[in-house]
């Protein structure tokens, strides 16, 4: 075979794909039945709205001279863990706003952070392509910094999100600019199992992102640059379960919905996209037509406990507050007072859900809670 | 289409998206795999949605929980159960988050009718139950108590009692934020209110009396007044404001506000207050006259919103008991008062920052329990003192050291530097170790915290910023500096307080302050040392150092104390030259020079202890980013910096690893060898066989017995050994097996390495394409007879620098590596090592490393390299005749391939404002190649013709530039016409021989130069400013 006839047939074989994935679409979209939006609508569900004071932001958390590039809650306490382009992690109490612990890394290029499910270690990964372990409770150094207590390496490139597996203090995944995500096990640092890199089901480019489900920790989802989103069996690592495909850009968070049949995306293309992991449909795009047609990415999303709002932080320092049921934008933290004044890079909502914590390129990471009905001047 | 049998395929981790490889064989089993699992997957989605039902099922659950928790806008409790068809997968049902604690508040709507607006107190719920001093009329007493049970009257109609939910994040967190804000203007408002230009009232005794009355706690009565002034003003912006009554019209405001301070003059006297203030003496008697006109308005007012401030702070401390909350607000006062003053107030005084509330002496301000042994830490601005239980509440995450929170942001109590990072015992037993030195460091480094350089005056000139930082950061800089006007002779260095003697000779020649005045230390003997007119103390110092003063002489003193008359060239001695003038000044209480204020020889020494302010040590830090294509040589700049400039370049543990790789490296090397050697005894097999073909006497049987003999056989034990390494290489797994099989194979590396046929392999081994070129480096030294590679894979190797410099992929093989390093003393011996060279060699320089393959299209974590000082890009000049294959497959030039990355890098948001410095690397093989390869072989360099003199043979000589040497400059042009055009900037070109520690040395030096330059960029643009700035201000003197 020659090298002509080669590529001849290997355009025809994308052209065939090609065609094959445009009748899955179509097939897809004659089975998409109702649109969510008109659904509630027909339900008579009229669309949440927030007065500029319903949710004030009530504590900002000031420590870091760096972009805060990650956050976390404690599934249990109030607690808070933050990392920072000034290469430290800080373990905040967000009643307080004081700092419990200031940890300083060893590389610090620092992208993701997360909290055991115990609340007595955290996690974070950065550019060095390890993810390390601290333990809280350890006794600090004689310069008075905590040590890593493991060593998480084997990524070929950078760590940009991990997350503990719930009620799992020894289980973590990670995702990797190398394309892969990573199942370990803290206690003896190794590989579980590893997503996609070598087996050709998995990402084609850096992944960005991990979400866990919550119901099901077996079902995990993970963003990246090829624009597409994948949902993965823990058990099968051989293969995605299934490849959600929609977005225009790189997708730089997913978010698991509350009750672990959906997820959410949010992406480069300046829109949130709401997946049903069950039929692979797409339930919903969040978008907002920007005014001064500028690019601003999502980079990052939180449900409220319910479901019904999605919270996303944009490039440009916005912060919507999304209406999940009828696509409308309930409020945009960016425009209130004493917001940030750089870009939002991560938000979380604590575990039950009174509070909404937001860090910024700013380097301030601010609390924000639902105020009731209040008429503030 | 459907293909059943392909179907279980599907389930062997074969995936649709696969683009066609080559690799993966039959093309057309791709194919079908392809369209195989497509349709299943079609088959497979359409099974699941008719499952599934309708996506509307997330809608219900949805509603099902919508008024849950987080919205109770909408709290329609109603559970959608539109569940028409009975779906198996019941999803949804109830929530089973995590329980939720009641520990984090909880958001409690609040009544706008019941937030507190304003209102007063009844007098009896403080007086009894509140420790709370009481206020004392000033000198009108029977006014006041004649207008003041009205003022209650009126203002308890609208009184009420605030039931501020104590759990109640919002209530509390506006509240914060309100006070930070509102307090801010105010702030400012107050400082211009009571610094009114001295002929009206005083300049800024008001501002900073209230604060000390305070302190000392001295003046009960006026002290009070002060203390209630302020507690508004944080708390003005809270919510609405009520007038406190009819009577506070803006005419009056005025002559209130005069009373006001002038009582606070009165205040301060009586506290005794030491520190001089230009104050009015003659308006201070006109105040006084006034102060029986005090409306008893104002003073209502203050009674209750100082109430206010307490209930304020009592709700912040999740007390139980529900405060009584009065409010008043006075800002109508101030803002009158802003309009009446402002317009006579030219100069800039800071605001002040006054406690929120007002206590009795000694008490926790926050608590208000405690008396005055009890141990308290002290806000460093407000100067509030908290008992240890209420210390951490009220001063909250100290992110600038101990001050309230609502202090965070103001400049500190100046009175208080001298304990700044000094921190309290108290602290230190409520706070782990790590934390109080968090909080010190906070406290001493925090911008706000520094030294205003305004507040000090240098020779009648108030000082700049920078000024401050030179005189803080010069070798010797003065001692305890405090805010006041001073001296300083800029020739001898000589140092004091304005219109005193010299107090201390600090480091000469710093550029701060004006010019120095003749009149500076006040002295009266006509005797001047460098244009100041000396005093006493110091002429008599003179005359027992045995320096002739008669006829009132014009010294001219230096810095290391030679003297000269004024107009004349020769030196006429050294004052301190004798020992008993040291002791003769220490007895007159004179400054003597310091050791390292001597120049020249004892500089090194003295740099060790210089003191810099710490807070610069943060900047101190210079990121160098050193990027590459793969293969530019960034890894062995990376290793070369670390040799140079670290004292253990590498750990044991990194040695070891090293040493590991190494070996594996060799052991590839030799498996390649060994390849070439199968292909060569084929070649030669073949060549044999057609000359004995040719020859026609080829007999089955001979050829056989024969044994096929040829220069690159080799005996049957190396074959095997050769077959098992080259299986291994071929699955991949040769950096797993091989470190630690090393101990077994070594021999026989040994006796392959002497073996003809491997002799003969490695004399070819330029035709094997795939072998490193440094390769070579690894398997021979010196002759060809004693291979390095046997001396490797001994166990107890240790890698030397030059092989770890020489050894690829040992550093970090993944994304980034960063060393911290500063260039060594020895700068300091070059000749262009100037001072700013001094001063540099205390810069730490951090060089990182990143890796090429992590670069996409829009590499987002780029931009956490913003903060990066220098770009540093390398290219190797060899690459121009390689090739390698890009992300898309296609094949190109490796200098193209550079390029384009070069320019992705150029053109990246994140460094368009960062100098570039191009490293062209590998100059000496290049020099090498260009002999043999011609330029044009990389397209872009197609246009090169290098006009070379016919007489190659000495072209070595300084007249006639090499062939590399023109290719050089001629690549560097290529790529600085590249830069210009793409940023409009100028591109820093370097050339390299990575092997070379010189090379690299020089190369890093040179981006430090470029630093430099860079820094002293804005320099200039600044000493021009505070050329035109210093004319301004002394116009408007």
């Amino acid at each position: 075979m020659s090298v002509a006839e080669l590529k001849e047939r290997h355009m025809a074989a994308t052209e065939t794909v090609n065609t094959l994935r445009d009748r899955l679409k179509q097939k897809r979209l004659l089975l998409l039945d109702t649109d969510v939006a008109g659904y509630a609508r027909s339900q008579g569900k009229t669309p949440v709205t927030f007065g500029p004071t319903d949710l004030v932001c009530c504590r900002t958390l000031q420590g870091h001279t760096g972009k805060v590039y990650s956050l976390d809650w404690t599934p249990e306490k109030n607690r808070i863990v933050s990392a920072s382009q000034d290469g430290r992690l800080i373990v905040w109490n967000a009643l307080t706003s004081q700092k419990t612990h200031a940890i300083k890394l060893p590389c610090a290029w620092v992208m993701t952070c997360a909290f055991s499910p115990s609340g007595q270690s955290v996690a974070c990964g950065g550019l060095d392509s390890m993810c390390s372990i601290f333990n809280l409770n350890s006794p600090t150094d004689k310069d008075g910094n905590l040590p890593v207590s493991r060593m998480l390496s084997g990524h070929k490139g950078y760590v940009s999100s991990c997350q503990y597996v719930p009620d799992e203090d020894t289980h973590l995944i990670t995702a990797s600019g190398d394309q892969t995500c990573v199942l370990w096990d803290i206690t003896t640092g190794l590989r579980t199992s590893v997503f996609g890199g070598e087996f050709q089901s998995g990402h084609t480019a850096d992944v960005l992102s991990v979400s866990i489900n919550g119901s099901n920790s077996r079902m995990f989802v993970s963003g990246s640059c090829d624009s597409t989103a994948r949902l993965w069996d823990t058990r099968v690592a051989s293969r995605a379960v299934r490849t959600f495909h929609g977005h225009e850009g790189d997708v730089n968070t997913v978010k698991f919905f509350p009750d672990g049949n959906r997820f959410g995306t949010g992406s480069d293309d300046g829109t949130c996209r709401l997946f049903d992991i069950r039929t692979g449909h797409q339930l919903q795009e969040y978008s907002q037509p920007n005014s001064d047609n500028e690019v601003r990415h999502v980079t990052s999303i939180a449900f409220s406990v319910s479901g019904r709002l999605l919270f996303a932080g944009y490039t440009n320092g916005d912060c919507y507050v999304w209406d999940t049921l009828l696509a409308q934008v309930v409020l945009n933290l960016g425009s209130l007072q004493n917001s940030h004044d750089g870009r939002i890079s991560c938000l979380g909502l604590s575990a039950d859900g009174s509070a909404l914590c937001t860090g910024s390129w700013d380097t301030n990471l601010k609390i924000w809670a639902f105020g009731g009905y209040r008429k503030v001047i | 289409m459907s293909f059943p049998i392909l179907g279980p395929l599907l389930y062997h981790g074969r995936r649709p998206n696969i683009p066609w490889s080559p690799v993966l064989g039959s093309f057309l089993e791709v194919m079908l795999v392809v369209v195989a699992v497509l349709d299943m997957a079609l088959a497979e989605m359409d099974h699941a949605i008719r499952v599934f039902g309708d996506t509307c099922t997330y809608a219900r659950w949805v509603l099902k929980f919508e008024g849950f928790d987080f919205e109770k806008k909408d709290m329609s409790l109603e559970v959608a159960t539109v569940v028409e068809d009975a779906v198996e997968y019941s999803f949804a049902m109830e929530y089973h988050g995590p329980p939720i604690t009641r520990e984090l508040p909880r958001a409690v709507p609040i009544n706008v009718d019941r937030i507190p607006v304003a209102a007063v107190v009844s007098p009896t719920p403080f007086s009894d139950n509140l420790s709370l001093p009481v206020v004392q009329p000033i000198s009108a007493t029977d006014i006041l108590s004649k207008k003041l049970p009205k003022d209650l009257k009126l203002s308890s109609s609208s009184a009420e009692l605030l039931t501020v939910s104590p759990t109640s994040v919002i209530a509390f967190d506006l509240r914060n934020n309100e006070v930070s804000e509102g307090s801010y203007s105010k702030e400012l408002g107050l400082g211009t209110e009571t610094s009114v230009s001295p002929s009206s009232v005083n300049n800024s005794l008001g501002e900073r009396e209230p604060e000390n009355c305070l302190s000392n706690d001295i003046c009960a009565l006026s002290g009070e007044l002060s203390s209630d002034f302020e507690c508004c003003n944080p708390n003005g912006g809270f919510v609405g404001r009520v007038e406190s009554s009819g009577a506070l019209g803006s005419s009056d405001s005025f002559e209130k506000s005069r009373e006001f301070s002038g009582s606070l003059s009165k205040s301060r006297l009586s506290s005794g207050f030491k520190e001089s203030i230009d104050f009015n003496e003659s308006n201070r008697t006109d105040w006084e006259s006034n102060e029986s006109v005090l409306s008893v308005d104002y003073l209502s007012s203050r009674v209750s919103s100082r109430k206010f401030g307490d209930g304020n702070h009592e709700s912040n401390c999740d007390v139980r008991r529900a405060p009584v909350v009065t409010f008043c607000d006075i800002e109508s006062d101030d803002e009158n008062i802003n309009e009446e003053f402002s317009r006579s107030e030219p100069e800039v005084v800071r605001a002040k920052k006054e406690p929120a509330i007002k206590v009795r002496k000694g008490a926790c301000y926050r608590c208000l329990k405690g008396n005055r042994f009890t141990e308290k830490e002290v806000c460093m601005v407000c100067d509030a003192k908290y008992c240890s239980s209420c210390v951490l509440r009220a001063m909250g995450s100290v992110p600038e050291g101990r001050k309230c929170v609502t202090c965070i942001g103001f400049p500190i109590d100046e009175s208080k530097r001298a304990y700044l990072g000094k921190c309290s015992r108290m602290l230190k037993r409520l706070l782990n170790d790590l934390e109080v030195r968090q909080i010190m460091k906070a406290e001493k480094l925090c911008e706000v915290n520094q030294l205003p350089p305004e507040y000090i005056c240098v020779n009648g000139r108030p000082l700049y910023h920078e000024e401050l930082i030179m005189l803080q950061s010069c070798s010797n800089p003065p001692k305890k500096l405090k805010p006041g006007n001073y001296w300083y002779d800029k020739v001898s260095g000589l140092w004091g307080k304005e219109g005193q003697k010299p107090s201390q000779i600090i480091s000469p020649h710093l550029n701060v302050g004006g010019p120095i005045k003749s009149d500076a230390s006040n002295g009266n003997t006509q005797v001047y040392i460098n244009g100041r007119e000396i005093t006493k103390v110091e002429l008599r110092m003179l005359k027992l150092a045995g320096v002739q003063c008669a006829g009132n002489p014009h010294f001219w003193v230096n810095e290391d104390g030679s003297y000269q008359e004024e107009g004349q060239k020769n030196t006429k001695g050294y004052i301190w030259g004798k020992a008993g003038t040291k002791l003769l000044c220490a007895v007159l209480s004179l400054p003597v020079p310091s050791k390292s204020s001597y120049p020249s020889g004892e500089q090194a020494t003295s740099m060790n202890n210089w003191s810099r302010p710490d807070y610069g040590e943060e900047r101190a830090i210079q990121k160098l980013l050193l990027i590459g294509y793969s293969g530019s040589g960034t890894s062995t700049i990376f290793k070369q910096a670390r040799i140079l400039y670290k004292d253990t370049p590498f750990s044991e543990d990194e040695r070891e690893h090293i040493k590991l790789v190494i070996q594996s490296h060799v052991y590839s090397y030799i498996g390649i060898l060994l390849e070439g050697r199968e292909r060569f005894e084929e070649e030669s097999l073949n060549e044999l066989r057609q000359n004995q073909s040719c020859d026609g006497s080829t007999p089955a049987g001979h050829l056989e017995g024969n044994g096929e003999e040829t220069l690159y056989s080799i005996c049957p034990r190396l074959k095997a050994f050769s077959d098992w390494l080259l299986k291994i290489m071929a699955s991949g797994t040769l950096e797993a097996i091989f470190p630690a099989a090393s101990r077994e194979y070594a021999p026989l590396v040994e006796e392959l390495w002497s073996s003809a046929a491997f002799q003969a392999t490695y004399k070819r081994r330029s035709e094997l394409e795939t072998l490193p070129s440094v390769a070579s480096y690894f398997l021979e030294q010196g002759d060809l007879k004693t291979s390095k590679a046997v001396e490797i894979l001994k166990p107890d190797y240790k890698p030397s620098d030059l092989d770890i410099l020489y050894a690829e992929h040992v550093t970090s093989p993944n994304g980034l590596s960063c060393v911290d390093f500063s260039f060594p003393e020895s700068a300091y011996d070059d000749d262009d090592a100037d001072s700013g060279d001094l001063h540099d060699s205390l810069l730490r320089y951090q060089l990182i490393r990143l890796q090429a393959k992590g670069f996409g299209e829009n590499c987002k974590w780029l931009e956490m390299f913003e903060d990066a000082r220098i770009v540093i890009f390398c290219v190797s000049l060899n690459d121009y005749d390689q090739f390698a294959v890009d992300g898309d497959g296609n094949l190109l030039n490796k200098m193209m391939l550079s390029k384009r990355f070069f320019e992705n890098m150029v053109t990246h948001p994140t460094f368009d404002q960062i100098d570039f410095l191009l490293l062209l690397n590998k100059f000496d093989s290049f020099e090498e190649k260009i002999e043999q390869v011609p330029l044009s072989k990389c397209d872009w360099f197609d246009d090169f013709h290098p006009v070379m003199s016919r007489n190659r043979s000495n072209s070595n000589n300084a007249n006639h530039p090499t062939m590399g040497q023109l290719g050089f400059h001629y690549i560097a042009v290529k790529f600085k016409r590249l830069f210009s055009a793409l940023t409009g900037r100028k591109l820093y070109v370097s050339l390299l021989k990575g092997l070379e520690p010189n090379s690299v040395d020089a190369a890093l030096k040179y981006a430090r130069e470029i630093l430099n330059w860079d820094e002293e960029r804005p320099n200039f643009s600044l000493s021009e400013y505070s050329v035109y700035s210093t004319e301004a201000s002394s116009f408007s003197h």
